[in-house]
């Protein structure tokens, strides 16, 4: 057979190549390039430095800033998944049409804009929200629900869930049924079963759902600052300051320190999916 | 055990539709209150329907999202193909991975690295705006291109090669088997890319914030632009009708696809019928034709894809129906020499007349009077304003920015001096108004607005005796803790604390804003957040007590709970002149001198007061405006008021760093 790829494939490659390389490579190599750079006062290149990335590691704010961001995620990741998981089951077991309805109900609030979204969920939360106000009707006093950092993980619990469902639905509607009364005949408890046979077999889906409720929780704005009444801001919240205040280079540090941070949470879970199936659900 | 869960499931749906629910109750609100609901009212639609920045921005969006989908699509195809066909395991898997790059990184990541591109390219090449639609368009392509790859591939793979091998033994060419073998096994991957693509491009809202610029914004951005301000039911009712289509059209597909499903399954029950129908001596045709035809789409769901149909129509054209023109009809036409000519106006948001609340729509009598079409933008902060004129993402012919940022624009020499001489209206301003400090030759601005800073208070949450005190340090008040609001913004933030301590709002001083910091820090045990746009909401639900913030919007807020209430304080307060100026860079220097005098005319400035509640620096507007309005305390203030008010001045840079350092600091993850 032929080992070289033939011109056919090469021209068609082409432009692809040129696109990716002018719009996704050289504009990372912007963002390298600033975060290292240093300029004089008049806006000329200095030269280059490590000093940005030693400002943001010595600065307790900027530290405690990705570590909060981090933090949340996380938080955030873990209960998307702890709620997803048992849902998509459930909706797996249902009849087929159901399911289907149940797949549309999900993909609904996908299609709503993500901040008239969260902004809906605070107006239900505020001090004199509906919600306050329903609990007002049992006597219930106030219960203040915005402001901390509990309600930005709801926040993004919120606006993330279905991504989390979705992908561990689609795994687990293709699992086959039979496998786990052939477990159970075998004398497994329902526990056994979920850990030896459910599990393993749906992993790949867990870790697409993963990917895509962590990368945007970590890097999100607007809802840290919404459910937090202003008082809370990620890293993505800074980055967007930066940007908007002219401020290229710490913006593009704070940015590169992100995306190292994502690479190197991507690799660690690359780990855990031995299929190698990981990958965008449609 | 299945009923837990099935309660459980249940819950997770609550969660997910609740704040939906609300969003759809709320947008038949007779109010403009996203808190409060005052009646049923079906006003927010017929607005939508009637045009306007927002439908602009959805119509910017469809058309974005359609180019940039079929852009992709057949990128990604011929990237796909050659990819497939690529031998070199090494080269291939790099390809792969710098093409999933934008799917990998967070969008913010993407934007900002797209943003700094556009920068450099616009820099280099010297031209305006660096941010336009070209550059969102191929930033969204970007992004939706690892999609498509990713939705073809697999059907590459699936691919039956014998099949091509076997079509070209047969005697076809290359391309022909191409076309009639490879490419309709493909399509349903090529269908849902685009679909996808689709999908991601009209709801992208991170990396269009970072690309879009001059005169070209997208639904998301808009609706990002307007929660920093005030949100209206209006975008709710936008949303209850996409959500509403979008649901039909997904119920549609399902049962599109429930029925073909059904047809080819050979144990269903149509299809077992069908057989046994057969076997009983039926006639086979006819078995055939009865079970096609009931496997045709329901009347139900001919009469979903009916009404979604007519919706559609409607609100492409119902522009044209519900249409205003009649009602601008009595503005008589002025010849110039602009006619025909755009105009690109930059100026906060809700900062004009437009039409709402029985107020007149300026923007589109000046259209109308001078034939000229005005191109709105809007802002929330000087800074974003500085920022957008600075780094040439945005081109505009009028700018409307408060005194500090003039200053600070001409001492970067941003301004260009208008031909007071080509305002015919120009000697009705005040004098009081002119020769300020931020403009002392009087020759790079026109006054638009003046206001001030106040306290907005609810009469039910806050003592009588309180209030009398008219002080600033009620927002320190520990009796109302948890119901007290704060500028999100570090000059008016800081100015609150600063007027309490009796420092100069411009101090140069840094022990002076390090005092101000701490009384800031000292107010976070007692209040509830730091808010700007989220204050009308909060104050007309009632979900907090007291507040500093704009005059003019303070109105606007007791105008939709009544009881909110209103002082200046006593200590002093922030006013700001916001005034009009041309940019160096502007296009259209006429027309943006007409538009100037244009609202420099006394029966337009008072229109415009009228709806924006402000003071007005054209004396001859006030025989035009409200009797109330120009009694109001809160609109026209006395004497000792004013005497004890203090405009913002610039401040040199390394202040500047140090109080956005501060104020980032105070809003920071509290542990």
């Amino acid at each position: 057979m032929n080992k070289r790829t033939s011109i056919g494939a090469r021209l068609m490659l082409a432009p692809h190549i040129l696109w990716c390389a002018l719009f996704i490579v050289v504009p990372l190599l912007f963002v390298v390039y600033y975060a290292f750079a240093e300029f004089g006062s008049d806006g000329s290149l200095v030269g280059f430095t490590f000093r940005h990335f030693g400002d943001v590691f010595t600065d307790g704010d900027y530290l405690g800033t990705f570590g909060s961001s981090l933090l949340l995620a996380l938080v955030s990741t873990l209960i998307c998944l702890l709620i997803a998981y048992p849902t998509a089951y459930c909706i797996s077991k249902m009849k087929a049409h159901s399911q289907r309805m149940m797949v549309i109900l999900l993909m609904l609030p996908m299609w709503m804009n993500f901040l008239v979204r969260t902004y809906t969920l605070t107006q239900l939360l505020d001090n004199n929200g509906l919600i306050n106000r329903f609990l007002g009707l049992f006597g219930i006093g106030a219960l203040q629900f915005l402001g901390t950092p509990t309600a930005v993980v709801l926040g993004m619990v919120y606006n993330y869930l279905p991504y989390m469902i979705l992908p561990i639905y689609t795994v687990m509607s293709k699992l086959d049924h039979r496998l786990i009364e052939a477990s159970s005949d075998l004398g497994a408890n329902s526990f056994q079963t979920l850990t030896r046979v459910i599990l393993p077999l749906t992993v790949s889906g867990v870790i697409s759902g993963i990917t895509m409720v962590f990368v945007p929780s970590i890097s999100t704005f607007y809802v840290a600052k919404a459910m937090s009444n202003g008082s809370i801001s990620l890293i993505g919240d800074i980055i967007e300051t930066q940007f908007g205040t002219l401020n290229y280079t710490m913006g593009s540090t704070l940015s590169f320190i992100l995306m190292i941070l994502i690479l190197i949470s991507m690799f660690v879970m690359n780990k855990f999916d031995k299929e190698g199936n990981g990958g965008v659900v449609a | 055990m299945k009923r837990a869960s099935k309660i459980f499931t249940a819950c997770t749906f609550l969660l997910l539709y609740v704040p939906l629910l609300v969003m759809i109750v709320f947008s038949f609100n007779s109010g403009k209150s996203t808190a409060n609901f005052q009646g049923f009212d079906l006003r927010w639609y017929i607005e939508l329907l009637s045009g306007g920045a927002m439908l602009d921005a959805l119509r910017n969006s469809l058309v974005l999202a359609v180019l940039a989908a079929l852009i992709s699509t057949v990128l990604g195809l011929v990237a796909a193909l050659g990819i497939f066909k690529m031998k070199n395991r090494y080269l291939k898997a790099t390809v792969n991975s710098v093409t999933n790059v934008p799917m990998m990184n967070p969008d913010i990541v993407t934007g900002v690295s797209m943003l700094l591109f556009f920068v450099f390219v616009g820099t280099t090449l010297g031209y305006t705006p660096y941010r336009n639609f070209f550059t969102v368009l191929i930033a969204h392509v970007t992004f939706c291109l690892p999609y498509v790859i990713l939705s073809i591939m697999p059907k590459l793979h699936q691919m039956d090669k014998n099949l091509t091998e076997a079509a070209l033994d047969l005697g076809c060419t290359p391309m022909g088997a191409f076309f009639r073998i490879e490419f309709p096994a493909i399509l349903p991957g090529i269908l849902s890319g685009f679909i996808m693509a689709f999908t991601l491009s009209l709801d992208d809202f991170v990396i269009s914030n970072f690309t879009c610029g001059q005169g070209f914004q997208t639904l998301p951005v808009y609706i990002y632009n307007m929660i920093k301000k005030r949100v209206t039911p209006d975008v709710y009712a936008l949303y209850t009708i996409i959500f509403l289509l979008i649901l039909a059209l997904l119920f549609i597909s399902n049962m599109l696809e429930a029925r073909a499903e059904e047809l080819n399954d050979p144990y269903s029950k149509k299809n077992i019928a069908a057989r046994k129908a057969i076997a009983a001596g039926e006639n086979p045709k006819n078995v055939n034709q009865s079970l096609q035809k009931s496997t045709k789409s329901s009347l139900l769901v001919k009469i979903v894809a009916g009404v979604t149909a007519c919706v559609l129509v409607v609100l492409s054209v119902s522009s044209i129906f519900v249409n205003t023109e009649d009602e601008y009809a009595w503005v008589e036409y002025i010849e110039t020499p602009y006619a025909g000519t755009t105009l690109y106006v930059y100026n906060w948001g809700e900062y004009i007349a437009d039409g709402s609340d029985g107020s007149m729509d300026l923007v589109r009598v000046f259209e109308e009077m001078y034939d000229i079409d005005v191109v709105y933008s809007t802002f929330d902060t000087n800074e974003k304003l500085y920022s957008d004129i600075k780094s040439g993402a945005g081109v505009y012919d009028v700018v409307i920015p408060s005194d500090y940022m003039i200053e600070r624009l001409l001492k970067e020499d941003l301004l260009q001096p208008i031909n007071t001489d080509n305002l015919k209206n120009y000697h009705l301003v005040d004098d009081r108004y002119k020769d300020l400090y931020y403009d002392p030759t009087n020759s790079y601005s026109v006054p638009y607005n003046v206001g001030m800073v106040g306290i907005v208070y609810n009469t039910a949450m806050i003592d009588e005796k309180d209030a009398e005190k008219a002080s600033l340090s009620i927002l320190w008040d520990g009796k109302y803790k948890g119901n007290i609001l704060q500028f999100d913004g570090p000059r008016d933030g800081f100015a609150t604390a600063q007027i309490l301590l009796g420092i100069d709002l411009n101090t140069h001083d840094k022990a002076d804003w390090d005092r101000a910091y701490r009384k800031l820090i000292e107010q976070k045990s007692v209040f509830q957040g730091y808010v700007m746009d989220q204050i009308f909401a909060k104050m007309e639900g009632e979900s907090a007590a007291v507040a500093p913030y704009y005059a003019g919007d303070c109105l606007s807020m007791m105008e939709e709970n009544e009881n909110l209430a209103f002082y200046y304080p006593v200590e002093g307060t922030n006013i700001f002149v916001d005034a009009m100026c041309i940019p160096k860079t502007a296009q259209n220097v006429g027309a943006a001198e007409l538009f100037i005098d244009f609202l420099c005319r006394p029966e337009i400035s008072g229109q415009n007061m009228n709806a924006l509640g402000y003071s007005t620096p054209i004396t001859a507007a006030k025989d035009y405006m409200d009797p109330e309005m120009v009694e109001s305390e809160l609109a026209y203030p006395s004497e000792d008021v004013l005497v004890n008010a203090t405009s913002y001045a610039y401040l040199p840079e390394e202040i500047v760093q140090l109080v956005e350092s501060l104020f980032q600091e105070a809003t920071k993850l509290i542990n």
